[in-house]
């Protein structure tokens, strides 16, 4: 089958992301060129405040969306100090005054933070109509925040129950359990709510070392995606924002994940499903990667027809099947699982291995290939359609080091991948001996009680 | 939840295209060029409403065999390989009233989408091995949402909100209902409800609409028309009695869902309804959550939806707190929201008086939310289908008008009274799902 007109590559596109990507960054000012998946593609600019700050103007809708982009996120946390990061993002955001709480209310701004692997994120969203009044008073409590001991006690208590809600979810067990196994228990390992006795630990003063060492303007950049034009945009962040410390670039090791000594971890959980789970850490050196990663996670769980897909449609054992890859700055992590009944639970792990097995002996088809290709393709499009959802993937590829720019590139990385490469990644990633088994669920044996 | 299914009707008024082939199916064609991508989003009127007990669980099976169990010319692993190789997103769900099922797809392989969705839906070829087949995925769907304490509780309440009627049935279904089917039961349903004067047809996103239109016509003017009429149900009342359930489950924390009887989707008062809702329950404070978190130490969220339905409403309202607290909680809450007719809920309600100056107008906050949430259910196509679909086939008012207008012609008198009509009359169905007696962890 041939590809479509705006499908077939074009070199000349494919080496200007290479540029882009080895570049880093673009030039200030400069338009990512060419926009590819956007009508207008993002622009990365420096504020005079010497903040950097990525811009993508999408008319679809009379709403903007700030994102604060504060470098670190998981990975700065210590040992011992689980749930730091988020803490202290969620501190940032502590409002001083009912008056000012009140401006946010009725304008229906919101405020809300994320705190991912390597950073943390404040939101910012608002009828375009607001975006004045939200970035003046955003700009006051997050550049002077209110870190009381008081305060710092509420939001232990919120990481409690936050922490809570995701241990009553079984795949968010398992994906903590597996960036515990392959990075410890610092950084990407820590617990994101963190854990009684490391909540226990944190104090006030943790809290304002932690955000004073990362909130400042050589560890941070804006993202916005909004209606307005670039330069009312550029106006209100300097005016709003012009109060971050200097400091210095915060420093954080890499870390590189490692296998554990013991691959099989179990969690137990009296539910009717369990969840059976093989995880992979991949190699991220640049987009190459990052292009055969998305590959492998659409090729293995992702959509009809995909690797796992006929575990449910053929051999029945689950409802839910699915592959999720997170990227860090040193790697990728890739689950492949599914939930199944506990009497089906030792056939489904046979099954969950002999399908990965399959794959690493037999590799894909051209056609297979293809077909991949084009649904990682789409994915990337519908995951970045909306501008919350394009707003975390541009930051994320700006924080990862490649440069907003090549969020498009990653297009064309994914069509420069050959089959012949696909399928030498998919044997040196997917081996055996590099496989995390994770379970969670009651003990596959006996039937249900429930 | 409400306001965006509702926001499709401004839309009806603007630059789309709404035509009705001669065969009765509706369609609604709206561009949406931003980003280069096509939605295909085609709904039935047939829903867990159109079931019996005897039958509870047939429409949620037939979804899944529509989507994925194959047609008279594929089987259902060449659909999905050909889905695959267009890069396609594919999904279906069942409601109370509706069957609804999307494809997003890149926009050079709209054609595909076209054809494909009329192969599925009009097309099926079930055989008794697929159905069986299709039963135990379906089986297993049922234990995935049971673990899941908000799906299982949302599932529960709405059952305990409409005893007696139609909606009172899970649209999950019944398991022994599932594992007895028939390919005649599940063929009867099909061959009823999936005709072209039943279905509406929505696509938004990168493409020509004269052009669209053209091949909507071609692929979709060909099915017969068969005179289908659609069922009348009675509309749901208000509970007489407050119904509260407690189940346990392997969870941390706990989980309260609370529901009372709301306006259906035609009904004037629908308006009111949706701005009481943000008023109360979302946003930064809402006056629900306020209260309750200065009332009890033990809540972590709160959060309310107005669900409008053909034959009734819901106005749900979900609540995370400490486990040891929730019935305490659950009193707190029922006890405000049946007295949320006496808030004031503007500055206005103060006007002249010292107290206009520290108000808050949780009205303006509401009527801002709406907005922003209609923003962002523009930003995606597949929403946007999806709002139009259910908007064509829910829709029996003549003119709908301008939602926003209405919404912004909502005051605080408004706000009591629909807080007075559907939260201080009726009684409340409760849902808790706490962790089970004995569990340490």
């Amino acid at each position: 089958m041939s590809a479509p007109a705006s499908q077939r590559r074009r070199s000349g596109l494919i080496l200007l992301a290479a540029l882009a990507a080895a570049a880093g960054t673009a030039l200030a000012g400069q338009a990512f060129d060419p926009p590819r998946p956007w009508k207008n593609p993002p622009e990365k600019f420096v504020l005079a405040t010497g903040v950097p700050c990525i811009y993508q103007k999408d008319p679809v809708s009379p709403t903007t969306v700030v994102g604060l982009f504060i470098g670190g996120g998981k990975s700065g946390v210590p040992s011992g100090l689980d749930g730091l990061a988020a803490m202290s993002t969620r501190l940032l955001l502590e409002i001083p005054d009912e008056g000012k709480v009140q401006d946010l209310m009725a304008q229906a701004t919101r405020l809300s933070y994320v705190c991912v692997e390597d950073s943390s994120i404040v939101l910012i969203e608002c009828l375009t109509e607001h975006l004045e009044k939200a970035l003046r008073l955003a700009g006051k409590i997050i550049q002077a925040p209110l870190i009381s001991g008081l305060r710092v006690g509420r939001a232990k208590d919120l990481m409690a129950a936050n922490g809570k809600t995701d241990e009553d979810d079984p795949v968010a067990v398992a994906r903590n359990v597996v960036f515990s196994a392959f990075f410890g228990a610092a950084g990407y390992g820590s617990a994101l709510y963190g854990t009684e006795p490391s909540l226990k630990a944190i104090d006030r003063k943790e809290v304002v070392s932690f955000v004073r060492r990362f909130v400042v303007k050589p560890n941070i950049f804006f993202c916005v995606e909004t209606d307005l034009d670039r330069e009312p945009v550029r106006r209100l962040l300097e005016q709003s924002f012009a109060a971050f410390s200097d400091g210095a670039a915060a420093e954080i090791p890499r870390q590189d994940p490692a296998l554990p000594a013991e691959r099989d971890i179990s969690r137990e959980k009296e539910t009717k499903q369990i969840y059976v789970g093989r995880s992979y850490a991949l190699p991220r050196s640049g987009l190459r990667d990052m292009a055969k990663g998305n590959l492998l996670e659409t090729l293995l769980g992702k959509g009809p027809g995909s690797r796992l897909w006929t575990l449910r449609e053929d051999e029945r054992l689950a409802y839910g099947v699915d592959a999720d890859l997170t990227w860090t700055r040193s790697a990728g992590v890739l689950i492949a699982y599914l939930m199944t009944g506990r009497e089906r639970s030792p056939e489904a792990i046979k099954a969950l291995d002999r399908t990965i097995e399959t794959l690493l002996e037999k590799g894909l088809t051209e056609e297979e290939m293809e077909a991949t290709r084009t649904m990682a393709r789409a994915r990337f499009l519908r995951a970045s359609e909306a501008k919350s959802a394009r707003l975390r993937t541009l930051g994320l590829f700006e924080t990862l080091g490649l440069g907003a720019g090549s969020a498009a590139g990653l297009l064309e990385a994914m069509d420069a991948v050959t089959l012949e490469e696909m399928n030498a990644f998919v044997r040196e990633v997917l081996a055996p001996a590099r496989a995390l088994r994770v379970t969670v669920g009651p003990a596959p044996a006996g039937p249900s009680e429930r | 939840m409400a306001g965006l299914w509702l926001a499709a009707a401004p839309l009806f008024a603007g630059p789309g295209r709404h035509f009705v082939l001669d065969n009765g199916l509706q369609v609604f064609l709206y561009e949406k060029r931003d980003v280069p991508l096509v939605n295909i989003v085609t709904g039935f009127n047939v829903g867990s409403k159109d079931e019996t007990d005897g039958t509870n669980g047939l429409v949620h099976l037939l979804e899944h065999c529509v989507l994925f169990r194959g047609t008279s010319t594929r089987s259902g692993a060449e659909v999905g390989a050909d889905i695959r190789r267009h890069g396609a997103y594919f999904n279906g769900n069942t409601g109370q009233d509706l069957s609804v099922f999307e494809i997003s797809l890149p926009a050079d392989y709209a054609d595909f989408g076209l054809l494909n969705q009329k192969d599925i839906l009009f097309g099926l070829a079930l055989s008794q091995e697929d159905l069986d087949r299709e039963k135990e995925i379906i089986l297993e769907e049922f234990s995935q949402m049971e673990d899941d304490p908000e799906r299982s509780a949302a599932d529960l309440v709405l059952q305990g909100l409409f005893p007696g009627h139609p909606y009172g049935r899970s649209v999950y279904g019944r398991r022994e209902v599932i594992a007895a089917a028939t390919t005649a039961e599940i063929g009867a349903f099909y061959r009823k409800f999936f005709v072209a004067d039943n279905c509406a047809l929505a696509v938004v996103g990168d493409f020509a609409a004269a052009d669209m239109e053209r091949r909507v016509r071609e692929v979709f003017g060909p099915l017969p028309k068969t005179g289908f009429k659609p069922e009348g149900f009675l509309m749901a009342t208000p509970l007489k009695k407050n119904s509260s359930r407690r189940f346990e489950r392997d969870v941390r924390e706990g989980y309260l869902y609370l529901a009372f009887a709301a306006p259906d989707y035609n009904s004037p008062d629908q308006y009111a309804m949706n701005v009481l809702a943000e008023a109360l329950g979302r946003g930064v404070n809402p006056l629900l959550g306020a209260y309750l978190h200065g009332q009890r130490d033990s809540v972590q969220s709160v959060a309310m939806v107005y669900l409008a339905y053909r034959f009734g409403g819901a106005a749900v309202v979900s609540i995370r707190a400490d486990p040891k607290d929730l019935a305490a909680v659950e009193r707190a809450a029922v006890s405000f929201l049946k007295r949320a007719h006496n808030e004031s809920y503007s500055k206005k309600d103060f006007l002249g008086s010292e107290a206009e100056m520290a108000a808050f107008d949780y009205l303006e906050m509401a009527k801002n939310q709406i907005r922003f949430a209609m923003g962002q259910a523009d930003e995606s196509g597949l929403m946007l289908a999806g709002s139009l679909v259910r908007h064509m086939l829910l829709n029996t008012r003549e003119n709908p008008g301008n939602y926003l207008a209405e919404i912004d012609k909502v005051d605080s008198s408004d706000l009591r009274k629909a807080a007075s009509r559907y939260l201080g009359r009726g009684e409340s169905a409760a849902v808790s799902i706490v962790p089970e007696r004995g569990n340490k962890r």
